[in-house]
């Protein structure tokens, strides 16, 4: 701020800056009080006002600095005698930009670049403007003016990239890249370029015109000179050939940049492709997803014939050769595993050997068999052998790697690459039962082998074999999803705690621990985890995944609430601040930038996630409010009524979501958050292919926001339509509340039914039918919250519509009071008789039940405290004598509605306080006794034997005083009473819930009883 | 078997394997994003076979005069690569780009004082320890100020090391 100091509206240097070092220094304060001061010797001067607005804001009083700024605004526009400068709009600019009030600025500039026609300054202020509003049609009509103005290259690529943001991020046709094309080649005429971006930008618009001819012309020009990297050039050269059809060409391209860079993976696979005139690499069809690139290169099975095919392999395989007799360094592994994509070429040809597959595999093995990434390298490489030549393969491996390697930490990482190889190709799953707790025994007593290896490590430092306790969780949690044996889980969760104490800061451990406890039930304790990842500003889009869903239907309101306003903060940070970054890219001439900034930018806009917390952050409101109706309408008032959610919802279906969450880290029982394979029963070998789930999300998310978005404005609709219910009877005799609410209700329960998949009146028999026991209570259980809010909402709306029959009828259907009120109750119960009471045992209907009783209960006791309220005398208005109430029928079922969900809070409160209660010692024996099973040699316990005899007898000169202190300090005990706590804080904070709505509906019955 | 390109703003959506690890700072977005807006020739990543991200530099150009000299700001591995030299080709590129390209005199970069294995490696890569920066780390833990003379400095002025330490505020910034 301070740099920018000039005579500002004729006002001397020296009576500024002492407020701009006042702001700097956050003397808000004492900086008012100078621009006060400024402003009696300045009055008219906007320039001050400006800085007044600017303290104000920062002082945190936006209405104020909006009408300062405005009057600054209108002294700009009155007084024409008025210096216009970049200083004060900039100033200005700030301070609405702020306020929200983009549009303000932009009028602002406009202004003055219409007054001051050829200043640069203010045009590039306005320009600034336009980038900040995504304006991108008057981006580049300024751009263009400041171009003919002073003709500078610079302002002319503003221009291009305007343009082609149009193309790809507007609503531009393609052929406007034809007129990008012609100004610049209308500037090279007359100027060439001179910057490497403009360069790269020119080519960009040839290419996206499929104009490869032309962009390689330009590109072996003159012009070429400007990229000073040789590589980077022949990456271009190569890409358009390629693009171009000339793949002979192209190959020799990517052949000499893999002489220069004989380790690039990608360019060998490019190089390959061009051999076999694959064009799947560079056809301008559907591009792949960005952010999940598959894992398995995708080519064409080639058209060639059979004898051209033949020697091009053999050119191949004469170039490798050469890369690999060059390659004085035994590091690099592109020239070796170059070899085996050409076999997975010729096999994908028809012409495979799997014998020379596994012949590259074995060579590759004796090579890099001892590096961690040995077996990410070769796994799209096993996938093409069949299971029984997998299996061969393996037994080849154990074979061949019996001889021991000088270098114990080589040998390590090999034997660990032998049980990777194993896991990979899914041999370890198929073990029976004692054999896998076979593998995990050898596992744990590897990594204790071999821990001394790290003695000398620095404490930061990863440690050899870490990845061994990550694989025995896997094989345990396998264990347990085949045997249903408890025992199997805690010891998981004792393996696990069991390395973070030898090495707290192993990340993979973490991620295991936290879903493993998520599924135990014992959420805070998967938070705590979750937290000390130190998840933070871009990471929270791609991580949160691991904990986000747990959370949302969990009672842990205070971290919920902190999750989402973390997450929702750093979002809306980024798209606020997210323009001035693109326009410092236009500034510094990295054109390239610009146009990844805003699709990056848009990217996040449609995040799945950020939809999801954007609704589910207002309903975590409602919840927290919904004991008290009045409280709950503020939040509702805040929320416009959920208006602007229903136009969310209304959205959704024609958006497109995107997926950033990095899913390869979730464990393998857990392949996204919707799918947890432990819920199920065993289905067989664990494993699951990560890629293409995104589509099946997508349908799935795009109806969850769709329906949770509707939440706010049906609650507010509901309480609506319940608040003049009792009044109303007293006054008149019949149905006067608005029938806009009545109407638009119905609207939305249409909406909600068709959501859940069927017609309202079919959805209403669904919820009549399972209340009365006609339908089987199973009709509704894999949406039971969506179909209990229903229920809920439709009593609601038939409070003012009447248009379903009443309870006191005639019908042989029940009243939506009774619907509801049954529903609940049963469910409720249900879940309750449900929960396994052992501690360690997975509470998996834990967060159903907290959601029943947070939602649709907290929402029908919303209608009820409305209903009540409207019998209550307001304000002088005394209770007419009237009608007497207290034996009406609706009187009569809302009394009993009190009084049932009053008795199932209860039971839930009971059911919980029995829970907490238990002894300590108690529930400690149980879990300990799980996994402390003497005397037994097989089932769970054995990974934890070996744990315990290891941590009995460890040998402190052999581990170094920091290990075997290490090792010393895990306790079993202590992780069980973890668990413990862990768990008793989710029922604590459940029960908290409970209480509070005890009491609220306590009240009511209170009140009712006096109707 | 790496593919080292220039960052693009997708990959802040897949570098978590790499910054989970608790030595590897996520800084906000302006932060990445103003790198990539003003030095993209100074931040790059490592891709291995899969399309895995398995390391990044990101560094910046700066300072007056004999100043002039490439930055690194932070340069990260993941375990798994480690010990594959992953690190020392990503400094090499930093270090060729300020050399070739900008003509810088030196490469510098700070390290903590207590980051032995760390310092070693920068040992091993040419650095040399120019100054002790005291409590340079939040106000506690001192950092060590590396550096390495690129070919523009022919006599090597830039790494002789100064004889005492210097504050944080004698820092010179641009």
């Amino acid at each position: 701020m301070a740099s920018k100091f000039g005579l500002a509206g004729g006002i001397p240097e020296r009576r500024v800056r002492p407020i701009w070092d006042a702001i700097d220094s956050r003397q808000f304060k004492n900086a008012l009080k100078q621009s006060t001061t400024l402003l009696s010797k300045f009055p008219n001067s906007p320039y001050a006002l400006a800085l007044k607005a600017l303290i104000l804001e920062r002082m945190g009083k936006p209405d104020e600095a909006l009408t300062v700024c405005l009057s600054a605004k209108d002294l700009l526009y009155k007084n024409d005698s008025v210096l216009m400068d970049d200083l004060t709009l900039s100033t200005l600019q700030i301070v609405f930009q702020r306020l929200d009030h983009l549009d303000l600025a932009t009028s602002c500039y406009e202004y003055a670049c219409g007054k001051f026609p050829n200043n640069l300054e203010l045009m590039m202020g306005l320009f600034n403007c336009y980038v900040r509003e995504y304006s991108f049609v008057k981006q580049q009509q300024t751009a263009i003016k400041m171009y003919k103005l002073v003709g500078e290259e610079r302002f002319l690529l503003w221009a291009i990239c305007s343009i082609q943001l149009q193309v790809f991020c507007g609503n531009g046709g393609e052929k406007l890249l034809l007129l990008a094309e012609g100004l610049i080649k209308k500037h090279v005429a007359s100027h060439s370029l001179h910057e490497p971006e403009a360069l790269i930008v020119y080519i960009s618009v040839l290419e996206q015109q499929a104009k490869y001819g032309d962009a390689l012309e330009i590109l072996s020009g003159k012009l070429g000179s400007l990229l000073m990297i040789e590589v980077d050039k022949l990456r271009i050269q190569g890409r358009l050939l390629a693009r171009a059809g000339d793949y002979a060409a192209a190959a020799s391209i990517f052949q000499k940049i893999l002489e220069l860079c004989p380790d690039d993976w990608e360019c060998f696979l490019h190089y390959l492709g061009c051999l076999l005139e694959d064009d799947s690499n560079w056809s301008n069809g559907v591009l792949n997803d960005p952010i999940h690139p598959p894992k398995f290169i995708d080519c064409k099975l080639s058209h060639l014939a059979d004898e051209v095919f033949d020697s091009c392999m053999s050119n191949a395989v004469a170039f490798i050769q050469k890369l690999q007799a060059d390659t004085s360094n035994n590091i690099l592994r592109g020239p070796y595993l170059a070899n085996l994509e050409v076999e997975r070429r010729k096999h994908l040809y028809g012409k495979g050997d799997d014998d020379k597959i596994m012949e590259a595999l074995m060579q590759y093995f004796f090579r890099f068999g001892h590096l961690a990434c040995f077996t990410s390298d070769v796994e799209v490489f096993l996938e093409v052998l069949t299971h029984d030549k997998k299996t061969e393969f393996l037994e080849k491996l154990m074979k061949n790697s019996e001889s021991n390697s000088a270098v114990p930490t080589k040998e390590l990482g090999k034997s660990i690459t032998l049980l990777k190889v194993q896991e990979l190709i899914g041999k370890m799953y198929r073990l029976p039962k004692n054999e896998l707790e076979g593998s995990a025994v050898q596992m744990v007593e590897m990594y204790c082998k071999n821990l001394p290896l790290s003695k000398d490590l620095d404490p930061q430092e990863s440690m050899h074999g870490e990845e061994l306790l990550s694989m025995v969780c896997n094989i345990l949690v396998q264990l347990f999803w085949r045997t249903g044996d408890l025992g199997y889980f805690v010891e998981a969760i004792m393996v696990l705690e069991f390395g973070l104490s030898i090495r707290r800061f192993v990340w993979q451990y973490k991620i295991l621990l936290l879903h493993l406890y998520s599924h135990m039930g014992a959420l805070s304790l998967a938070y705590e985890w979750y937290k000390s990842l130190d998840v933070k500003n871009i990471l929270m889009e791609s991580v949160s995944h691991h904990i986000l869903p747990q959370m949302l239907a969990s009672p842990l309101w205070v971290d919920l609430n902190n999750l989402l306003k973390d997450y929702l903060k750093f979002m809306d940070d980024h798209f606020r601040e997210s323009a001035d970054l693109t326009f410092l890219a236009y500034r510094h001439r990295n054109y390239s930038k610009v146009i990844e900034f805003v699709q990056f930018k848009e990217r996040l806009q449609h995040s799945n996630q950020y939809l999801v917390a954007r609704v589910e952050a207002p309903i975590l409101q409602l919840k927290k409010n919904a004991d008290n109706v009045e409280e709950a309408e503020c939040v509702l008032d805040s929320l416009k009524c959920g208006i602007h959610f229903l136009e969310l919802s209304n959205e959704i279906g024609s958006k497109s979501l995107t997926f950033n969450e990095d899913l390869q880290a979730r464990p393998w029982w857990t392949p996204t958050s919707e799918k947890n394979y432990l819920l199920g029963p065993f289905e067989g070998i664990s494993y699951c292919p990560r890629e293409n789930l995104t589509k099946e999300r997508e349908a799935n998310l795009r109806r969850v926001i769709e329906r949770k978005s509707l939440l706010p404005r049906m609650v507010y609709l509901s309480i609506q339509s319940a608040s003049t219910l009792l009044k109303e009877n007293i006054e008149v005799n019949g149905s006067v509340s608005d029938p806009k609410i009545s109407s638009e209700l119905k609207f939305l329960l249409e909406r909600y039914a068709k959501l859940l998949g069927l017609s309202l009146s079919d959805a209403i028999e669904v919820v009549v039918g399972v209340s009365s026991g006609l339908k089987p209570s199973s009709a509704i259980a894999p949406d039971l919250i969506d179909w209990l809010n229903f229920a809920v909402f439709l009593n609601a709306w038939n409070l003012s519509s009447h248009e379903l029959a009443q309870p006191d009828g005639e019908g042989h259907r029940p009243g939506t009071w009774d619907i509801v009120d049954s529903l609940l109750e049963k469910y409720i119960s249900e879940v309750v008789r449900s929960i396994n009471p052992i501690i360690c045992a997975p509470w998996i209907d834990l967060p159903i039940l907290v959601q029943l009783v947070t939602e649709p209960l907290a929402w029908h006791s919303l209608v009820l405290q409305s209903c009540v309220r409207s019998s209550l005398p307001s304000g002088k208005k005394k209770k007419k004598g009237g009608l007497d109430l207290s034996n009406s029928p609706l009187t009569h079922v809302i009394r009993e509605s009190i009084q049932s969900l009053y008795g199932t809070v209860e039971g839930v409160m009971k059911w919980l306080r029995e829970q907490i209660k238990r002894p300590e010692d108690e529930n400690l024996e149980t879990i300990l006794s799980f996994v402390q099973k003497t005397g037994q040699n097989e089932g769970p316990g054995q990974v934890f034997k070996i744990l315990e005899t290891y941590v009995s007898s460890v040998n402190d000169a052999e581990l170094g005083e920091r290990i075997s202190e290490a090792v010393k300090s895990w306790s079993p005990a202590d992780v069980a009473r973890k668990i413990i706590t862990g768990k008793c804080t989710v029922l604590s904070e459940f029960l908290k819930i409970c209480e509070s709505k005890f009491k609220s509906l306590k009240t009511l019955k209170q009140q009712i009883s006096q109707v | 078997m790496t593919t080292i390109r220039r960052f693009c703003c997708n990959d802040l959506l897949r570098f978590t394997s790499v910054n989970l690890d608790h030595l590897t700072e996520t800084f906000n977005m302006s932060f990445y994003m103003t790198y990539l807006a003003r030095w993209p020739d100074y931040f790059h990543v490592a891709e291995a076979p899969g399309n895995r991200i398995t390391g990044y530099i990101m560094g910046k150009v700066e300072g007056q005069g004999e100043c002039w000299h490439g930055h690194v700001t932070a340069v990260t591995v993941a375990p798994e690569y480690r010990r594959q030299q992953l690190a020392k080709k990503l400094m090499n590129l930093l270090e060729d780009i300020s050399d070739k390209i900008d003509k810088a005199y030196f490469v510098d970069l700070f390290v903590r004082a207590s980051n032995t294995p760390a310092i070693k490696m920068y040992e091993k890569l040419g650095y040399v320890i120019y100054r002790r920066v005291l409590r340079y780390y939040s106000g506690e833990e001192d950092g060590l100020d590396m550096r390495k003379a690129l070919s523009r400095d022919v006599e090597k002025k830039s790494i002789i090391p100064l004889k005492r330490p210097i504050t944080p505020d004698e820092l010179e910034y641009d």
